[in-house]
C-alpha cells in the first residue's frame, strides 16, 4: 500500500515538472559576440561584425555591444507574438531586435550617475512581423557597473504569453507548497514545545521550515524587481539555507536510525559538508550541487545500513532516495532540489508517523502495566492465600481468647486501610511503607505465632518508594526463611545515600527453607522489579539472594 | 490411627491437631505436624501413616509436587487450603476430601467420617491414579483401567492395554476414591462395571465375571446379586 502511494507521487512529480519546464524550443542561437564602444549601427542585422569577439573584458560602467544571430525554426503562427526572455542577466541594457529598439533595462553606461535601476529576469516583446522563420540578430546595448565580470548572459526566444505565464504558474505551485511545508513546520513546532523530548520532531519542523524560506527566496524575484547588484545577497541566503538542510536533514535520519561510531561519522561529514560549502562558495548552483550529492550520498549510506538492519521504514527511505537520484537525472538542477527535498522530507515525514506509532503502542503497553500492577497491589491482600489464612487464625483466636481476636482484628483493618490509602499511587513515603511493613508483622504474628522483631537505620524523611516494594520482600522473607531457634525472626531495612545513588537494604535473619525448585524470581519478585521500571526507567538495580544470616534485598537507584 | 499434618500457618496448624486430637481420642496413635515441604517428605518416608492432611500452598511453593507425591502413597490425603478453586483438580487427583479455609469442627469432622466408614465420595470423579514408578510418579488415566486386584498391602493395576501397575493404596481405599462405576466384585478385585461382558454362574454356586477381553474374575457369593442388579 505504502509503496503504491509513493508510486502515485512519484508520477505526480514527474508529470508536473515534464509539463510544467519543458516547453518546445522555436529558435536556436547561432552565434554571439562582442565589442567595446557605442554605435547605434550595430544593432542592424545587415552590419558586418567579423571583428567582433567570442569573450570580452569590461571595466567600469562603460558601454558595450553583444550581436547574437538566433534561428528561429518555427516562425509565428498569426496573431502569435514571441518574445526575448533574459534569464539570470546582469547589467543594464537596451535590447534591439532585427535593428528594433523593443526594451530597455536601466540606464546602459550611466549606472554610476543614475543608480541601480532595472531586474535580472525580463521579457520582451518582439515586433509583429520580426518572428518568422530564419535568421534574426539579437543585439544588446550594455553596461556592467557593478559586476563587470559577468559579460555572458543567455536570450531565449519563446510564445510571450508563454514567457509572461509561466513564472506565474510556477510561483504559484512553489508557493502552495511552502505553504505546506509551512504549515508543517507551525504544527510540528507546537507539537515539539508539547513534548521537549522529542528532538527529532524539532529537527523535522525546522527542516520544513527553512524548505519554505528556500522556496520562497527562489521564487521571491517573482514579486519583486531584483537589481543584479543585489543578486548575490539572494544566492547567498539560499546557499546558507541549503547549507543548513544540508546538515539538519542528515541529522534527523542519524537520529532515526542508529548507526555505530555515530559522532565520529557525522562531524566527518559536517567537516567535509563544509569544506564543499566554502570551496568555490561563489558558484551558488555547483556549491548547492555538491552539498546536495554529498547529502545524497551520505543518506544512502546511513539509510543503506538501516535497510541492513531491517529497521523499521528504512525501505521506504531507501526508495525515496532512489526517487530523488532519479528526479535528479530528468529534470534541470532547481527542479529537483526542490522535488528531491520535498520527497525527502515526506520520508521524514513517514518516519516520524513511524516513530510516533511505536510510542503510542509503548505508551499504551505501560499504561496497561501500571493498571496491572495497581490491581496486584489491591490483590495483594484479598487474595485467598492471605485473607483466608488470616481468617482461619482469627476464628481460632477469636475461639480461644477473644481479645486477641480483637486486636487481631485491628491489626488486619490498619493493613487494610494502609493498603487502600496507597493502593492508586506510584510513589509513597518511606514512613507509610515502613508502616505498612510493622502492621503486616503484626498479622503474621498472630498467624504464625513468631516473635518477629523489625529494624531499620539511616532512614530520611521525605524519601519515597513504589508501594509495597518492601512489604513484598518481607512477603518473601516471611515465606522463604524459618524462625531461629529462639523462635524469632528479624528484618532490617538500611537506607544509604550518597552524590550518585540511594539504597535499600533489605536483611531478613532466619533459617533459610530448603526448597526443592529455586524458583525464587516468582511473582512477588516481578512485582517489585514491575514497580521500579515504571517509577524510575532503567536508573535501578535489585538483587536478592540468600545469606548465611538468611536473605538480603538491595534496591539500588541512581540519581537523576 | 497415623496422622501428619503438613501446614505452614503455625496457628492453624496447632488448630488442626487440636480438632484432630478431638475427633479421634483414644483411636489415635500419633498425629504429628511439619510446616515444610522437606521434612515433610522426610517424615512420610519413614513413618506408617493413615491419613495426611495437606496445605497445598506451603511457603510460596506450588503444591502440585507434592499433591502428586501424596495420592501415590498408602494413605488417605486431605486437603486444606485457602484456594478453593483447586478443590476439583485435586479429586481429579485422588484426594478423598478437600477443605476450603477457614474450617470448623464439623467440617473436618465430615472428613475424618468419611476415612472411617469406607464411604464413596461423590464430589469429583477421580481422573487419574498416581504410581510410583522408578522413583517418578507416574499418573494413570482412570478410563484406562479395567480392574484392580487387591495383593496383600498393595494393589495391582490392571490396564486395558494388559499392562500391570502396583499401587501403594489397599484396595478398600482406592474403593473410596474411584467412581461409582468400579464395583467391588469379589475381595480382591475392584471391576470396572461396563468391562464386563457375561455374569456366570458354575456349578457349587461359583459365580465368574467374563471381561470383554476373555478375562475371567471370580465373582463374590455374597456379591453376585448387587453386582447383578447394577449390571442389568
Amino acid at each position: 500500500m505504502i509503496s503504491k502511494k509513493y508510486y502515485f507521487l512519484f508520477i505526480l512529480f514527474i508529470s508536473f515538472i515534464n509539463s510544467s519546464c519543458e516547453h518546445q524550443r522555436v529558435s536556436e542561437q547561432t552565434s554571439k559576440v562582442y565589442k567595446m564602444g557605442d554605435d547605434k549601427r550595430w544593432s542592424s542585422i545587415d552590419f558586418d561584425d567579423k571583428d567582433w569577439k567570442e569573450e570580452i573584458e569590461v571595466n567600469s560602467d562603460k558601454v558595450f555591444w553583444s550581436r547574437t544571430k538566433i534561428n528561429i525554426t518555427k516562425g509565428s503562427k498569426e496573431f502569435q507574438i514571441y518574445g526575448v526572455d533574459f534569464v539570470n542577466t546582469f547589467g543594464e541594457y537596451e535590447v534591439y531586435w532585427d535593428g528594433v529598439l523593443i526594451g530597455r533595462n536601466g540606464n546602459p553606461g550611466k549606472e554610476k550617475q543614475m543608480g541601480p535601476t532595472g531586474e535580472m529576469w525580463r521579457s520582451y516583446r518582439i515586433p509583429d512581423g520580426l518572428s518568422k522563420g530564419g535568421e534574426h540578430l539579437l543585439a544588446v546595448r550594455r553596461s556592467l557597473y557593478y559586476y563587470p565580470e559577468n559579460t555572458r548572459f543567455n536570450a531565449f526566444i519563446e510564445d510571450y504569453d508563454h514567457l509572461l505565464e509561466f513564472p506565474l504558474l510556477y510561483t504559484a505551485f512553489m508557493n502552495i507548497f511552502a505553504g505546506g511545508f509551512l504549515i508543517a513546520a507551525i504544527y510540528f513546532f507546537f507539537l515539539f514545545l508539547g513534548n521537549k523530548k522529542q528532538k527529532p520532531i524539532l529537527i523535522f519542523s525546522v527542516s520544513c521550515f527553512l524548505f519554505f524560506a528556500l522556496i520562497i527566496m527562489e521564487f521571491i524575484r517573482t514579486y519583486i524587481s531584483i537589481h543584479y547588484s543585489q543578486h548575490n545577497i539572494r544566492m547567498e541566503i539560499i546557499s546558507y539555507l541549503t547549507f543548513f538542510i544540508a546538515i539538519l536533514v542528515p541529522l534527523y535520519f542519524s537520529l532515526q536510525f542508529r548507526y555505530p561510531k555515530q559522532k565520529y561519522i557525522f562531524t566527518t561529514y559536517i567537516v567535509f559538508l563544509i569544506y564543499m560549502f566554502y570551496r568555490k562558495h561563489d558558484w551558488y548552483d555547483y556549491t548547492s550541487i555538491m552539498m546536495a550529492m554529498t547529502t545524497w550520498f551520505f543518506l544512502m549510506g546511513i539509510v543503506s545500513w538501516a535497510v541492513y538492519k531491517k529497521q523499521k521504514g528504512a525501505i521506504i527511505i531507501l526508495a525515496t532516495l532512489i526517487a530523488c537520484f532519479v528526479i535528479f537525472k530528468l529534470t534541470y538542477f532547481d527542479t529537483s532540489l526542490f522535488t528531491g527535498f520535498s520527497v525527502i522530507l515526506l520520508g521524514m515525514f513517514y518516519i516520524l508517523s513511524v516513530k510516533a506509532k511505536k510510542q503510542r503502542i509503548a505508551y499504551e503497553k505501560s499504561l496497561v502495566q501500571s493498571t496491572r500492577l495497581r490491581l496486584e497491589l489491591l490483590k495483594k491482600n484479598i487474595q485467598p492465600h492471605f485473607i483466608m489464612n488470616s481468617l482461619t487464625s482469627l476464628i481460632d483466636w477469636v475461639e480461644e481468647s477473644p481479645e486477641k481476636g480483637v486486636l487481631f482484628i485491628e491489626a488486619l483493618a490498619r493493613e487494610f486501610d494502609l493498603l487502600n490509602q496507597i493502593e492508586d499511587k506510584t510513589l509513597i513515603s518511606i514512613h507509610k511503607e515502613i508502616e505498612l511493613c510493622i502492621i503486616h508483622l503484626e498479622i503474621m504474628k498472630y498467624r504464625k505465632e513468631i516473635n518477629y522483631i523489625w529494624e531499620q537505620e539511616g532512614i530520611v524523611d521525605g524519601e519515597e518508594l513504589p508501594p509495597a516494594t518492601i512489604h513484598t520482600l518481607l512477603e518473601n522473607g516471611i515465606t522463604h526463611c524459618a524462625a531461629l531457634k529462639s523462635n524469632e525472626m528479624k528484618f532490617k531495612l538500611i537506607f544509604e545515600e550518597n552524590k550518585d545513588s540511594k539504597s535499600y537494604t533489605f536483611l531478613t535473619f532466619g533459617i533459610v527453607r530448603k526448597t526443592k525448585k529455586q524458583t525464587r524470581d516468582g511473582t512477588g519478585l516481578k512485582y517489585v522489579k514491575a514497580r521500579l521500571n515504571e517509577s524510575y526507567g532503567d536508573r535501578w538495580s535489585f538483587s536478592s539472594q540468600s545469606t548465611p544470616e538468611g536473605w538480603k534485598n538491595i534496591i539500588k537507584i541512581e540519581n537523576k | 490411627m497415623n496422622i501428619l499434618i503438613i501446614e505452614d500457618e503455625t496457628r492453624i496448624a496447632k488448630r488442626i491437631e487440636r480438632m484432630t486430637r478431638e475427633f479421634f481420642s483414644d483411636s489415635l496413635s500419633s498425629v504429628n505436624r511439619v510446616d515444610e515441604l522437606s521434612d515433610a517428605l522426610e517424615f512420610i518416608k519413614n513413618n506408617p501413616l493413615d491419613v495426611v492432611l495437606l496445605d497445598l500452598n506451603l511457603n510460596g511453593e506450588n503444591g502440585f509436587d507434592i499433591l502428586k507425591l501424596a495420592v501415590s502413597e498408602s494413605f488417605h490425603t486431605i486437603i486444606i487450603s485457602a484456594h478453593k478453586d483447586r478443590a476439583i483438580y485435586a479429586f481429579e487427583y485422588g484426594v478423598l476430601d478437600f477443605i476450603a479455609k477457614p474450617f470448623n469442627q464439623n467440617r473436618l469432622n465430615q472428613a475424618f467420617d468419611r476415612v472411617l466408614q469406607n464411604e464413596k465420595k461423590q464430589d469429583v470423579d477421580i481422573k487419574f491414579l498416581a504410581i510410583k514408578k522408578k522413583g517418578a510418579i507416574e499418573l494413570i488415566s482412570v478410563e484406562d483401567i479395567l480392574y484392580i486386584k487387591g495383593s496383600g498391602v498393595y494393589t495391582e493395576i490392571h490396564l486395558k492395554s494388559s499392562k500391570k501397575e502396583l499401587h501403594d493404596k489397599s484396595l478398600e481405599k482406592l474403593e473410596q476414591l474411584l467412581p461409582k462405576s468400579f464395583v467391588r466384585i469379589h475381595k480382591s478385585y475392584l471391576l470396572k462395571i461396563i468391562e464386563m461382558d457375561k455374569l456366570v454362574v458354575k456349578s457349587g454356586s461359583k459365580y465368574t465375571a467374563e471381561l470383554n477381553n476373555g478375562e475371567v474374575l471370580p465373582v463374590g457369593r455374597t456379591k453376585y446379586k448387587e453386582i447383578k442388579e447394577q449390571w442389568l
